[in-house]
């Protein structure tokens, strides 16, 4: 799982679909979040995979009943792996329920020139829910 | 019978089992462990009370004076303090008496007669260090050690600076005179103007970058933030300006505008028909620039839970009727503008629930009429959250029409405004005379006003290839003048981390912006603050501990001399240079720089920089003024790449100048010495000869300092064993890239060079080190 870090990003192929025309630049927004809080842990393509696992092993271990993991688009996969993982490492201890949805994320068309303005687009991505939650306590304290 | 004695002396019948359950065992003592552990995870420590706060609520001589304590903590701390004995008490003037009111605000006035202080001035110089730049009094950073605290405000909750000393320019006129009158002075290849279709609606804001009349690409001024305002269907332009370059872009517009007039006059003289007059007379005539300093308050907002804390201060007025006495409404009445407050109250409604500003349209400007923000305050300071989820991404895809007008531009409703203010002492008063329970407030009072207020959006990063999406996102809000302190202190107990110039700098660093470009006259008085300050810090130094920057092979370590590097560069000898803000090109050279291609020819290439935005790879930390150099592709691999020292002609130099000057110390003293017993002798009453300016270092001073730091350099290419390209005016370890980056800027030339070398990495230098390190570089566009 550690080698997706180091693995090359993709130049993404541009979709002619999504330029509309010459007039425009597409810019993104933020995707809109579900609950935050704590126990809420956002996988990305960024973020270090190692350093969420043991984030993760930590909430568990000292003591929360439930993680909530969502990843979003290209992030699904790491997701599943970063579940997965503590599935293994907990091994019984720790059982995992997930789900899947749909999420509409915005961009944003900026003009390039004077006589156009603003708009925007709506585009669906596929999104995962794992939520990881504890069946026996380990440790005396807490 | 078996064995059962386990202990011949006590002689017991205890049976030994032969297997022991190690669970079990462990199970029966759990209470212990669990003390165990617990014990070793937070051991009884033996700390005073003070000593147990954590950092940001320390104060300074918390152990001498209780009352910096907290209170709750104070009882406590006082009877720790019995046991080691009382200090002695220090008497001080009295309270009273130090703050007389009448001699309290003298005093303010007459301090704020040379710079401007702003609203929170008082509250900010009691928390921050400040500093007199740009004809203000502003803060630059917290006390409390805060910098990182600070960017951890902006990228995951809120941070708060106030930028009230941006001027404000209202500019009047019909659309088509002020597109004629900004063409001379922006260009089309930098982005959209000033009459583009998607500004002059009023529903966002815009920037603009402003040059000299008609002088592109050379002689920029700055970036200028601009908001179309539709005031009583007439459409008015307002410039929020820096006020660092302010004044420039002030004169420059009235001068054009005057000229244009002058021109009038004298063409008549020169030419009578009524046609050419007409013609001419129609130009300018009919522009009116008004400079309203002063008359707003603005707060800027970064981060996720900016909107958390504006949503939560900030109460919608739904209804006129309620708040019918107040004088501004009364006015606006007359004037019969409409207000559109149910619409305005619920877009905010239906946008409240969002977890973050950048989820909205970029830019977008919404005004909004609200309550006193005192009736919002909680009663202690708590982080403020959205509790519930938007479901619908309807009301995010646009703004509503009339939701971006705001009563606030007219200067007759501010002046009311601030005329009626309600103080503090004013309004608590009215409410403890009101206020049947204590603690409930009546938020429908007439008495207290409403205050329209207009917020504007900004969008921060929405490309995830440069930085992540929505870093450095917040809201602008614009208050008039009077209610500047109470919005800030709601926000401030809506958990909002204050910040001041340093985070403003910071944050444009992090987002790998261009702060004070070096080819506009801002930027080059800033540079040579910095240089000043700089080289006074390393003179201070005794010699033996001073960097010796000659035999490092670095010219200039404290300012970028970009003339001569581009002189290097191009082979022309001209004074101005620019910094390419061209989109397309801009976009055209980032491109050639990931697939290594040669870079296409450029017009003003001779004079041309390039902002760039550098990450090292592996080890290193970049600083300011680093230099960044050609790398070859060989160097690359190499991981050890140092410059050879080079000698010091200077050396012998300042051997020699020190001894004569030491010889010549003694010899004056000798005179001296000389001269004194002959005055106690003649009892001579001419006066001592006294230096002029004490602050002036003498000759020798300067001759040292001018053999330490020679001061006119002619060349800087080929100075070290690898050529300069440019130089960082930034650099520093970045939280939100988890490495050390920089911004800066090179010689257009330099990276054509590299693009034909087939590298797209480059060589990083810091002033102070011999060691090259390889990095990445990247266009900021």
């Amino acid at each position: 799982m550690g080698d997706e870090n180091n693995v090359k990003k993709k130049q993404d192929q541009r979709n002619p679909k999504r330029l509309p025309n010459k007039k425009y630049a597409i810019k993104k927004r933020l995707p809109l979040r579900p609950i935050e809080g704590d126990n809420v842990i956002f996988v990305t393509k960024k973020t270090n995979f190692k350093a969420q696992l043991e984030k993760c092993c930590d909430l568990l271990s000292k003591g929360e009943k439930e993680i909530i993991l969502h990843g979003l688009g290209a992030a699904i996969q790491r997701c599943c792996n970063l579940a997965l993982q503590l599935e293994l490492l907990f091994s019984g201890t720790c059982q995992i329920e997930v789900n899947t949805g749909t999420v509409d994320i915005i961009d944003d068309l900026e003009p390039l020139t004077d006589d156009v303005d603003f708009g925007t687009q709506v585009r669906h991505s596929s999104s995962i829910h794992i939520r990881v939650f504890r069946n026996a306590m380990l440790g005396a304290n807490k | 019978m078996e064995s059962t004695e386990f202990d011949a002396a006590l002689g017991g019948t205890e049976n030994l089992p032969h297997s022991a359950n190690s669970l079990k065992f462990a199970a029966s003592r759990s209470i212990e462990i669990a003390a165990m552990t617990e014990s070793i995870l937070h051991p009884n420590k033996t700390k005073l009370i003070f000593q147990k706060l954590p950092v940001h609520m320390r104060r300074r001589v918390m152990s001498h004076n209780c009352k910096r304590l907290p209170r709750r903590l104070r009882e406590a701390h006082l009877k720790q303090l019995k046991k080691s004995g009382l200090p002695p008490k220090q008497k001080r003037p009295s309270r009273k008496y130090r703050r007389r009111a009448t001699n309290l605000l003298d005093e303010y006035n007459r301090r704020q007669r040379r710079h401007v202080w702003l609203e929170t001035h008082i509250w900010h110089a009691k928390r921050f260090h400040m500093i007199e730049r740009w004809g203000h009094r502003i803060a630059y950073r917290p006390c409390d050690k805060a910098f990182r605290a600070c960017y951890r405000a902006s990228s995951a909750h809120c941070l708060i600076q106030d930028i009230s000393y941006y001027t404000p320019i209202q500019i009047k006129g019909s659309i088509e005179t002020i597109r004629d009158l900004f063409s001379n002075l922006t260009s089309s290849h930098c982005g959209l103007g000033v009459c583009a279709k998607a500004y002059l609606n009023g529903s966002r804001k815009g920037t603009i970058h402003l040059y000299m009349p008609a002088s592109y690409p050379i002689g920029f001024i700055g970036r200028v933030e601009f908001i179309w305002v539709a005031n009583n269907s007439d459409k008015e332009l307002w410039l929020f300006i820096h006020p660092s370059h302010s004044k420039q872009v002030e004169s420059v517009l009235t001068d054009i505008v005057n000229n244009a007039i002058s021109n009038v006059h004298n063409k008549e003289n020169e030419e009578n028909t009524i046609a050419k007059r007409r013609k001419i007379s129609t130009k300018y005539s009919d522009v009116r620039i008004k400079v309203m300093s002063g008359m707003y308050n603005r707060f800027r907002l970064t981060g996720p839970k900016s909107h958390a804390v504006l949503t939560q201060t900030l109460k919608c007025v739904k209804d006129m009727n309620t708040f019918k006495t107040n004088t501004w409404l009364k006015h606006i009445n007359e004037e019969k503008t409409q207000l559109h407050l149910q619409e305005k109250s619920d877009y905010w409604d239906s946008v409240s629930s969002i977890n973050s500003p950048s989820q909205l349209p970029p830019g977008a400007i919404v005004g909004l009429v609200v309550k006193d923000p005192r009736l919002s305050r909680p009663k202690q300071r708590t982080k403020a959250h959205n509790k519930c989820i938007a479901k619908n991404i309807d009301s995010l895809l646009s703004i509503p029409l009339n939701v971006s007008s705001s009563p606030i531009w007219n200067k007759s409703v501010c002046d009311i405004i601030k005329e009626n203010k309600i103080t503090n002492a004013k309004y608590i008063d009215h409410i403890t005379k009101t206020q049947l329970v204590p603690g409930e407030v009546t938020e429908d009072d007439p008495f207290l006003q409403t205050i329209p207020i207009v917020l504007i959006q900004r969008s921060g990063s929405q490309e995830c290839s440069y930085k992540k999406i929505g870093y450095g996102s917040g809201w602008d809000i614009i208050i008039p003048s009077g209610y500047g302190l109470p919005f800030w202190l709601t926000f401030i107990m809506f958990r909002a981390r204050s910040g001041g110039l340093r985070e403003t700098e910071s944050l444009a660093f992090e987002m790998g912006d261009c702060y004070m470009p070096p080819d506009s006259q801002a930027g080059l008085v800033e540079e040579k603050r910095i240089e000043i300050e700089l080289k006074e810090k390393y003179f201070k130094r005794p010699p033996s501990k001073r960097v010796n920057y000659i035999k490092l092979a670095v010219p200039s370590p404290f300012i970028c001399p970009w003339n001569v590097l581009l002189k290097e560069w191009g082979n022309v000898d001209q004074e101005k240079f620019f910094v390419l803000r061209d989109r397309v090109i801009l976009q055209e050279l980032q491109n050639c720089m990931e697939q290594k291609r040669t870079l296409p020819e450029l017009v003003n290439s001779h004079h041309c920089l390039v902002p760039v935005y550098i990450q090292i790879i592996g080890k290193g930390n970049l600083k300011k003024h680093a230099m960044i150099c050609i790398a070859d592709k060989s160097d690359i691999c190499l991981n050890s790449l140092l410059e050879p020292l080079h000698e010091d002609f200077n050396f012998k130099l300042r051997k020699q100048k020190r001894t004569e000057h030491k010889s010549y110390l003694k010899q004056m003293r000798r005179k001296r010495i000389k001269l004194r017993k002959k005055k106690i002798q003649k009892e001579a009453n001419q006066p001592k000869p006294q230096r002029k300016n004490k602050h002036e270092p003498s000759d020798y001073v300067k001759a040292m300092r001018e053999l330490w730091l020679p001061s006119n350099i002619d060349a800087v290419r080929n100075v070290g064993s690898k050529e300069v390209m440019g130089y960082l005016s930034q650099g520093a370890f970045s939280f939100s890239e988890a490495k050390s980056c920089g911004v800066g800027y090179v010689a257009f030339k330099a990276l054509a060079k590299l693009l034909q070398n087939g590298v797209n990495k480059v060589l990083v230098r810091n002033t102070t080190s011999r060691k090259y390190r390889v990095a990445n570089i990247q266009i900021i566009k």
